[in-house]
């Protein structure tokens, strides 16, 4: 007992103790799910094994019956589709705001902050917000685009397969949009006002300037937007019951939702967990990427 | 000689306060012009203003004859040397050079062989290669200033480019600026608070104060004919004494107040008007008979080379070129030169 106090003030032990505890709380909570899940779709489960942890291994059945599902392919260019326009919207508009609010003209750091109201927002709430807005009979966004002229009659923006899974990509660069701007804005911050002045005098234009010093400057920070934003927007749940379900027709159905209609509405769980892998895989990949960018800082 | 920057009746104003307040100032083509002053007192915002970065509230600014009005600062044609360096911290010690000519679509070749011979100049040619963070504080600030040379530009600009740098590097770097301005033939202004630094390199020293031009002159003339107490005490190391007294009845000395003792002065005043003494640290003798008046010795240091002396309340110094056995509480006679003797009036601090 007294060695354990000891170690309590020399340091050694407790810090042991400190990181023991933090890595049994991964281990746990992060670590074993995603082995079950990843043994869970090497195997057959259903209702009579659902409670055991050893069952019939089926080797890479899961993965070839989820891939010959007639909506794969679909739901597959959804998510590419739902990915990337959600993350070229988030990033495209968050720089634009980023650097719109790095004039530093009077109440810009007011402003700023309450485009964090977005981020504060539970996604469902969101989700119900812009399910108002989106709506086609009754929904403001049809009022503006008519009163503009731009379109003639009413869009159905949640129903119309053309457009179902815009209308969450919509909702869902309004949800992002504030946590881009952020981590933009705080690397746009960090570039010092010298650097600037040294190229100003240098002779660069401010168009010079931003391609020669502050995108080469923000490169790590660009990267752990983006890989953040692959994460985020992968895993994002809320929006879709809240707005489309993933209809019509899985028009509007990305593989963590549809993942989640397979385990826990079809209660086919080796499916929806052989798709989680399928996308953990693609999130690693974009995990090492950020890790590598953040590796390379330049700062300084 | 032609004027390369002309200044005439510069203000600014930040908000409500007025930080330049009517700078006139004439730079002369190929001179070394220093800008010292207290920290606050304008020096930085005028070489901003000199290269752009800040715009004037009012007055006129010219540069090799133009006027320099709505002039961007990527068309002024200076080059500046910025306190922190502000080296572009992901090009190599080469890009870094290269920057501006690459900007003014200068080719490859010929901007590397530009680069090649910059860095021949300023000892950086084994560092093309390297990155910022892999310098030194001196190589740095080497490549700060190859990256002002190789534009070949109308004036160089510095803004206390040598604080960052330690002691015994700040004195080396001092002598290869001034070199390098020498060789190069360029126009400089360099703002510096360190008088040393000012008066070691410069041709001319303005020596500013709360946005003002206190005097401006050649660095021994501020030395030697100070117009105000305040230039008297900025220019000099270790700083000017300033005693309180009047003139004797005589009219041709002064009497120190209380009764410290007598100064035989060189040209004569009114009688018993109220005047300050300046008398520089370097310019008293210790004397045992001669002495016109007397000091008290609280604190002895050496360096060796020579030997300080301060009175116990601090507020006078003296140096010594020679050793001495002096003591702390010791009394001595002191003796000063009276064509080196300064008289400020007590209100206004005008030189008499």
């Amino acid at each position: 007992m007294s060695r354990f106090f000891s170690g309590l003030r020399d340091g050694v032990g407790f810090d042991i103790l400190l990181v023991g505890a933090a890595l049994l709380f991964l281990l746990a909570l992060a670590g074993a799910p995603l082995v079950y899940n990843v043994l869970m779709s090497f195997q057959q489960v259903d209702m009579f094994t659902l409670g055991a942890l050893f069952r019939p291994f089926v080797g890479v059945d899961n993965y070839v019956a989820v891939v010959q599902q007639p909506e794969f392919w679909l739901v597959t260019r959804n998510t590419l589709v739902f990915v990337f326009g959600s993350m070229a919207g988030q990033f495209v508009l968050g720089f634009a705001l980023a650097l719109f609010f790095a004039q530093n003209f009077p109440g810009a750091s007011t402003i700023r902050g309450l485009f964090l109201v977005s981020w504060v927002m539970p996604g469902l709430v969101v989700g119900g917000i812009w399910s108002f807005i989106l709506a086609g009979d009754y929904g403001v966004l049809n009022v503006i685009l008519k009163a503009l002229g731009i379109i003639d009659a009413n869009v159905f923006w949640k129903s119309d397969p053309n457009f179902s899974i815009w209308a969450v990509i919509i909702a869902n660069i309004w949800l992002g949009l504030a946590f881009n701007m952020l981590l933009l804005s705080v690397g746009l911050a960090a570039i010092s006002r010298d650097l600037y002045e040294a190229a100003e005098l240098d002779g660069a234009n401010a168009f010079q300037r931003f391609w020669t010093i502050t995108m080469p400057m923000m490169r790590p920070t660009i990267g752990a937007v983006l890989s953040l934003g692959l994460i985020g927007t992968l895993q994002q749940f809320d929006l879709f019951p809240a707005l489309t379900e993933g209809g019509p027709a899985n028009t509007s159905n990305v593989a963590g939702y549809w993942s989640w209609q397979l385990s826990f509405q079809l209660y086919d769980f080796a499916k929806g967990a052989t798709v989680s892998v399928m996308m953990f895989l693609l999130v690693l990949v974009a995990s090492v990427v950020y890790v590598r960018s953040t590796r390379h800082e330049v700062r300084g | 000689m032609t004027a390369q920057i002309e200044m005439r009746d510069i203000q600014k104003h930040y908000g409500s306060f007025h930080a330049l307040k009517g700078i006139s100032l004439t730079i002369d083509k190929g001179s070394f012009v220093a800008l010292v002053g207290p920290s606050g007192c304008g020096k930085s915002t005028l070489l901003r203003s000199i290269a752009g970065l800040e715009t004037i509230t009012s007055g006129t600014l010219q540069i090799a004859g133009k006027t320099m009005t709505g002039v961007p600062p990527r068309h002024r044609d200076i080059a500046m040397v910025f306190q922190s360096y502000a080296l572009y911290p992901h090009m190599t010690v080469e890009e870094n050079l290269t920057y501006s000519l690459r900007l003014h679509g200068v080719g490859k070749a010929d901007a590397r062989q530009k680069a090649a011979e910059v860095a021949a100049t300023t000892g950086l040619t084994s560092l093309l290669g390297r990155y910022p963070r892999q310098l030194s504080g001196g190589q740095r600030q080497r490549v700060a200033m190859g990256r002002a040379i190789i534009r070949n530009p109308k004036a160089f600009l510095f803004d206390e480019p040598l604080s960052n740098l330690d002691a015994s590097l700040r004195v080396q770097m001092r002598k290869e600026i001034r070199a390098l301005h020498d060789r190069l033939g360029a126009t400089s202004v360099y703002v510096t608070h360190d008088q040393i630094e000012a008066m070691t390199m410069a041709d001319w020293v303005v020596v500013m104060r709360d946005g003002l031009i206190e005097q401006q002159g050649r660095p021994l003339d501020l030395y030697d004919k100070p117009v105000n107490r305040f230039v008297a005490g900025f220019i000099g190391s270790p700083a000017m004494n300033f005693l309180p007294g009047h003139i004797a009845e005589t009219g041709n000395a002064v009497m120190l107040a209380d009764g410290a003792g007598t100064l035989p002065l060189d040209r004569g005043l009114q009688p018993g008007r109220e005047v300050i003494v300046g008398v520089r640290p370097e310019h008293l003798d210790v004397v045992g008979d001669a002495a016109t008046f007397h000091l008290e010795i609280g604190v002895v240091e050496s360096t060796g080379s020579a030997t300080y002396l301060t009175s116990p309340d601090g507020n006078f110094q003296l140096v010594q070129s020679e050793r001495t056995s002096l003591a702390s509480g010791d009394r001595i006679g002191l003796r000063i030169d009276p064509t080196k003797i300064h008289l400020f009036d007590p209100q206004s601090g005008i030189a008499l």
